[in-house]
């Protein structure tokens, strides 16, 4: 047997018995692209959902609230890096998959094309866009990547508490006076429809899912992972005595299910492919970080590099 | 003192078992380890009808303090005192150091895969360890973390990326 | 302004004159952190890379936290049960009480650290003198924010190198920040009436106690960046009494928003 057969043995009886594989392992190209592209995708949402929580911190209303904010922006700060070493374990570096993000080349989460507006938006992307996440990377703790499933359970207890704290926002909203809750309800409006699109296309129309599936990198389907979130949502919103834009939504008791409209899916193409109410200034801003450090990234190489001629 | 005490409405409570309670209140952004594991509860005491409780921050900006608070009233109110019988008190002084983290506490944060700060907390003594393969060529990738207690490390063997507890 | 409590009550205390004194002396302190973390938190996704974004928003969300703790205990000294969020959202320009420095905009990531810097290092000598005021409670907040200080500073410090001994355009730059900062350091070690009068007491430092420690610090750290400590010249000061820059109106505008415009709510 060659090398590539023993390798390829090993790989295929490693997602049989559902254990981990391990940076040094053979892997299938594929399988090694596939990842890349999700993980950096991941850490490239991470980075860019900073901005429309970054929005607010300024204006938080109290300083516990802008506290708590800054806290989780940087939260998602580290995920972000955590995960771009993550992806680093797969032969690619930081440098290049950012080149990537900045030309338009790698994807991020359409979700963060979507502007905050209000308070009751920093509420909404805790309470619904963290809770999506959360449905989603609960999956990806059983990935069949090490490093990326072990990163996923750390990432998931940070997460659960910011969406915790998200939805405690909507809660003293939703107890609050007639603007308040008038707040909570319009973000509600703005960001239920958008937070379902988080999972994607529906499981006929993915394009990636089925081979996701069989490398075990994937292990729940696009549409049973949002039928799991509005399962768990709707209660929340019942709760906190907001109504759901959605007319068609209502318990199904045969399937155990509440059955729910259908997603806008001219509007989820026209985001993804770049036409959202903020993707060019999602990029832009991101840039712009880049170009106007780039005498500081500059400085600190020259340093370190004198530094090393120094002790050589 | 008496295990068995009564409060204001004549609830029995068991002092001990709410002593416990307390203790193993988890942190909610680590909820691998207690409050009492991480050295943050620094007191618990139960008298006729009164739950008093003292806490120290870790890093001053750490949020999860105020989440700290709400679930000790959480369990205190489980355990049938009144907002009125509960006290929650915040102490700065001696100032919290990771020194204070139990041995029980560094042993549950290695195993959930994060490298437990060394000691002393002034002038750390040994190596940090990569907590998958036990190495110890390690490279910070960033002094920062995720959370203000934690630094990220990269593990030269094994390629792990991991937390560290940074020491304070 | 707020400290002239003159009720019979307070004055019958025998503490009352000195609460009054140190309420003052501990809203600077406050409010010194509360402007800066404002400022820092506005690198949040601004930053040259993500390492820096997070350390950024790090440090600024410490000196919230402590901000806040110097706010509770502010309040409790004044005696008129105000919060951290009255104190902070409902002062003008005219009652707060922070240093010019801390209120200066943002500039490059040259001026922020130069600013950080002066301010790291002004910190890291007023926590350790504090850490034995015979005020129990601002002594276990100095202990506290000590060590964070420290890591402040070794950032800071560390930037401060790396820009001053980096390329020609952050050594041009950081030196041109320095020139224009320089003008706000007097004013940290300024005397002033409340400062004074605390530190007989062994409660507070005396602000010019401080500027020696300062100044070694500043000249180890500029000599490893190749950079010059300016010529005494023309220097601004007023913070302490609300005599401040243009800048602090916008950035209370911005941080006090929320409350002003739906005032008496929950949130």
């Amino acid at each position: 047997m060659t090398d590539r057969h023993r390798g390829e043995a090993r790989f295929e009886a490693l997602l049989a018995a559902e254990e981990k594989v391990e940076p040094p392992d053979w892997m299938p190209d594929g399988y090694r692209k596939t990842l890349i592209r999700q993980i950096a995708q991941h850490a490239h949402s991470e980075v860019i959902g900073m901005q429309p929580e970054a929005n607010w911190i300024s204006r938080a209303p109290t300083l516990k609230r802008k506290a708590i904010l800054m806290a989780k922006v940087q939260d998602e700060a580290g995920h972000g890096l955590y995960l771009y070493s993550a992806a680093e374990t797969l032969g690619i570096t930081r440098d290049e998959m950012m080149r990537l993000l900045h030309e338009g080349k790698h994807k991020y989460s359409s979700i963060f094309n979507y502007p905050t507006l209000s308070w009751a938006d920093i509420g909404c992307i805790g309470w619904l866009v963290d809770g999506a996440a959360i449905t989603n990377q609960v999956m990806l703790t059983r990935c069949s990547y090490g490093p990326y499933a072990r990163g996923m359970v750390r990432i998931c207890k940070e997460e659960s508490f910011h969406q915790r704290q998200g939805f405690e926002i909507m809660a003293t909203l939703s107890r609050g006076t007639p603007a308040q809750r008038q707040m909570a309800q319009d973000g509600l409006d703005r960001w239920w429809w958008p937070s379902l699109m988080m999972f994607g296309p529906h499981d006929s129309a993915s394009t990636h899912s089925r081979q996701s599936m069989e490398w075990k990198i994937k292990r729940v389907s696009n549409d049973d992972l949002r039928q799991q979130f509005v399962d768990m949502t709707v209660p929340q919103a019942e709760y906190l005595g907001l109504a759901i834009p959605d007319p068609d939504l209502r318990w199904n008791a045969e399937r155990g299910h509440y059955d729910f409209g259908e997603i806008d899916w001219d509007e989820f193409w026209a985001v993804v492919k770049g036409n959202g109410p903020m993707n060019r200034e999602r990029i832009a801003h991101k840039r712009a970080a880049w170009e106007d450090g780039a005498w500081v990234r500059e400085a600190a190489a020259a340093y370190a590099a004198r530094r090393r001629d120094a002790v050589a | 003192m008496d295990a068995t005490l009564l409060s204001g409405d004549a609830v029995v409570i068991d002092a001990r078992d709410v002593q416990s309670r307390v203790e193993a209140v988890p942190d909610p952004e680590l909820p691998w380890v207690t409050i009492s594991d991480l050295g943050v509860l620094r007191s618990t005491h139960i008298a006729l009808g009164r739950a008093v409780v003292e806490v120290t921050p870790t890093w001053s900006g750490c949020p999860a303090m105020d989440a700290i608070r709400e679930s000790i009233r959480l369990v205190l109110g489980e355990a049938g005192f009144t907002p009125e019988q509960m006290e929650i008190n915040t102490t700065f002084s001696p100032a919290w150091t990771t020194d204070d983290i139990t041995d029980a506490g560094r042993r549950k944060l290695a195993q959930a895969g994060i490298a437990p700060p060394r000691r002393p907390a002034e002038q750390p003594l040994g190596e940090t360890l990569c907590p998958r393969c036990q190495s110890t060529g390690v490279r910070q990738v960033s002094e920062f973390g995720s959370t203000p207690c934690k630094a990220l490390m990269v593990c030269r063997s094994c390629l792990e990326p991991f937390d560290r507890f940074k020491e304070l | 302004m707020a400290v002239t409590e003159t009720s019979g009550l307070l004055t019958e205390n025998p503490s009352a004159p000195r609460d009054s004194a140190l309420f003052r002396y501990v809203l600077y302190q406050a409010d010194d952190n509360l402007v800066l973390a404002q400022r820092m938190s506005a690198w949040i996704s601004r930053a040259h890379d993500l390492e820096e974004d997070i350390a950024l928003a790090n440090i600024a969300l410490d000196l919230l936290g402590r901000a806040r703790m110097l706010l509770e205990y502010a309040g409790k000294l004044e005696g008129k049960c105000r919060t951290e969020d009255e104190l902070a959202m409902f002062r003008s320009e005219r009652e707060y009480t922070n240093l010019l420095l801390v209120e200066q905009p943002n500039g490059d990531f040259a001026y922020t650290m130069v600013r950080q810097f002066f301010f790291d290092a002004y910190q890291l000598g007023l926590w350790k003198a504090l850490a034995d005021s015979k005020d129990t409670t601002l002594a276990a907040i100095a202990g506290k924010a000590l060590k964070e200080a420290r890591y402040h500073l070794r950032h800071s410090s560390g930037w401060l190198v790396r820009l001053g001994d980096g390329t020609r355009e952050s050594h041009r730059r950081t030196r041109q920040a320095v020139e224009e900062l320089w003008r706000f350091v007097p004013e940290m070690f300024e005397s002033e009436e409340t400062c004074d009068r605390l530190a007989e007491a062994e409660v507070a430092v005396s602000p010019s106690q401080l500027r020696p420690a300062w100044i070694r610090r500043v000249r180890d750290t500029f000599s490893s960046a190749g950079l010059q400590i300016p010529g005494d010249r023309f220097s601004r000061s007023g913070g302490r009494s609300g005599f401040h820059t243009e800048h602090l109106g916008y950035l209370l505008a911005e941080m006090q928003w929320m409350q002003r415009s739906y005032p008496g709510m929950q949130w």
